[in-house]
């Protein structure tokens, strides 16, 4: 295809290309750390509110964490807790100085966020008659929860969720602003020395289409087994 | 009622309020073993708080029941609201009931066979093998061998309405309640539903079965019960109910002039 344009350019291509293939761990691995940390903290975030206190504190979290970009959140964790003498002398030091370490924590805390009110509108979506069934014949308490209500949330939840991790998986680009080097971190690096801006975004572009097409298929493949009557 | 049978379901006084709305206002009821009591009734009169008050679905503000012996936590806190006095008696109870409702509320996750081995399973503690066993008889019995492996929105509403009658009878239980089962039939499903709870009154089951189904009542109760503004008005074996010597008022609910 680059025959044309001798071996000078699509050897560059290449390379750009090997390049940043070879960061597509760092994403995904920020990517399954947030996703994995986001839906546990959200699950927590949606136990709590159904009590006075927790659903206060859960209220908070989600009103903060959904209400100021990520971003900011990224700079605040990695730049600002920098700043805080109790966290520079605190024993948990090297994590925060690790740009990888406060991109997760600053993601997972903002999807937990958008996820909690995912998990919240599925709560609310189960049919109260299937828990009142459910009641009727002396289930108890917990077994409901787990046999009936859990899986009827992650049914309900499933297509907002799949969003929501889309969403993130795209997200973890921004780690790339505070030098962490995942594919857009490649892609600008590679850029800042070759200055061919075009082509190079087109391949990491290339590579967040691949993964989310990936994602997408995954997710596709969980709702049809989930509920296999769905599908037809 | 007979002497010899045993009671299965004692309630006394059952009083709910919503609000400072007085739903009911002191119903007494027994039924012994094999009995099957039609409750008829308006709508709004309360035959469906008080069903669900049997269950504690509802929690009544007075009255007490007991259900095959046991009697139902309930207590009262210092205002004089109800409240339930131990969780696991609660659940002791209610699975000596079975409930069928008017919208089935089979669990849409799960398969025809695993909505009714589920209680089996999760709550009386039997082996899955087992409940399954038992299950696809339970689907046999009910006429609908072959579904085992459907989901609830693959099937009609009565054929729903016959997996719910099958999952309530997964457990064995001593006092089945039907909350107006038939309501949300197509005509032509009714009759189905119907035939399989006469099949369940004829094996001796116990029933209380809150409906609309006149002919139903009349043919298939040993008792018919008249609920009028959360008492009861009127009640007695179908022969009186439905003869002569019934009482005016329910004659008037039966054809209303
Ligand atoms: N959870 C509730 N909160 C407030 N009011 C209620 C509640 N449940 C029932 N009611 C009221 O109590 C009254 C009795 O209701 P119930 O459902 O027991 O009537 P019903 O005899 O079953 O009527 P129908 O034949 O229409 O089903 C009605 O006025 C109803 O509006
Ligand atoms: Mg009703």
């Amino acid at each position: 295809m680059m025959g044309e344009s001798g071996t000078g350019e699509s050897g560059f291509l290449a390379d750009t290309a090997l390049a940043i293939v070879a960061a597509v761990p760092v994403t995904l691995a920020l990517f399954v750390a947030c996703a994995v940390g986001a839906s546990l903290l959200a699950g927590v975030l949606v136990a709590a509110q159904q009590g006075r206190v927790g659903g206060l504190v859960a209220r908070a979290w989600i009103f903060v964490f959904r209400g100021t970009p990520l971003l900011l959140q990224i700079f605040m964790v990695y730049y600002g807790l920098a700043a805080l003498g109790p966290v520079r002398h605190g024993p948990l030091w090297p994590a925060f100085r690790d740009p990888l370490f406060c991109a997760f924590l600053a993601m997972t805390c903002c999807c937990s966020a958008y996820i909690a009110e995912v998990l919240r509108a599925a709560l609310a979506a189960i049919p109260p008659g299937q828990i009142e069934a459910a009641r009727a014949c002396g289930m108890a308490r917990w077994t409901l929860g787990r046999r009936i209500v859990v899986p009827q949330m992650v049914r309900l939840a499933l297509p907002a969720y799949g969003n929501e991790l889309v969403m993130m998986l795209k997200s973890t680009s921004l780690a790339s602003s505070v030098t962490v080097l995942d594919v857009t971190g490649v892609a600008q690096q590679v850029i800042a020395h070759s200055y061919r801006t075009v082509e190079v975004f087109c391949l990491a572009a290339a590579v967040y289409l691949g993964l989310t097409a990936a994602l997408t298929w995954l997710l596709r493949r969980i709702e049809r087994r989930l509920d296999p009557a769905g599908g037809r | 009622m007979t002497e010899t049978r045993p009671t299965v379901l004692r309630a006394r006084g059952i009083t709910k309020r919503f609000g400072d709305r007085e739903v009911l206002r002191g119903i007494d009821l027994d039924a012994a073993r094999g009995d099957v009591v039609s409750i008829l009734g308006g709508s709004g009169s309360g035959k469906s708080t008080f069903l669900r008050c049997l269950n504690l679905l509802e929690l009544p503000d007075a009255g007490t029941i007991e259900i095959a012996g046991s009697p139902a936590p309930l207590a009262h806190d210092a205002r004089g609201r109800a409240r339930i006095a131990n969780p696991r008696a609660l659940n002791a109870l209610r699975a000596k009931t079975a409930m069928v409702f008017q919208n089935f509320n089979l669990w849409s996750h799960m398969t025809v066979i695993d909505n009714i081995a589920a209680a089996p399973v999760h709550v009386h503690g039997m082996a899955r093998a087992e409940a399954v066993a038992r299950a696809h008889d339970l689907l046999d019995k009910v006429g609908m061998t072959g579904f085992a492996g459907h989901w609830p929105r693959q099937l009609s509403g009565g054929q729903q309405q016959r997996v719910a009658i099958a999952r309530a009878l997964a457990t064995d239980p001593d006092l089945m309640l039907f909350d107006e089962p038939t309501s949300a039939l197509d005509p032509e499903r009714v009759r189905e539903v119907l035939d399989l709870m006469r099949a369940l009154a004829g094996e001796g089951r116990t029933m209380l079965i809150v409906t609309h189904e006149m002919a139903f009542a009349r043919d298939v109760s040993s008792h018919v019960v008249h609920v009028r503004d959360g008492v009861i008005e009127s009640m007695g074996p179908p022969a009186l109910m439905f003869g002569p010597d019934a009482s005016p008022v329910f004659r008037g609910f039966l054809s209303p002039p």
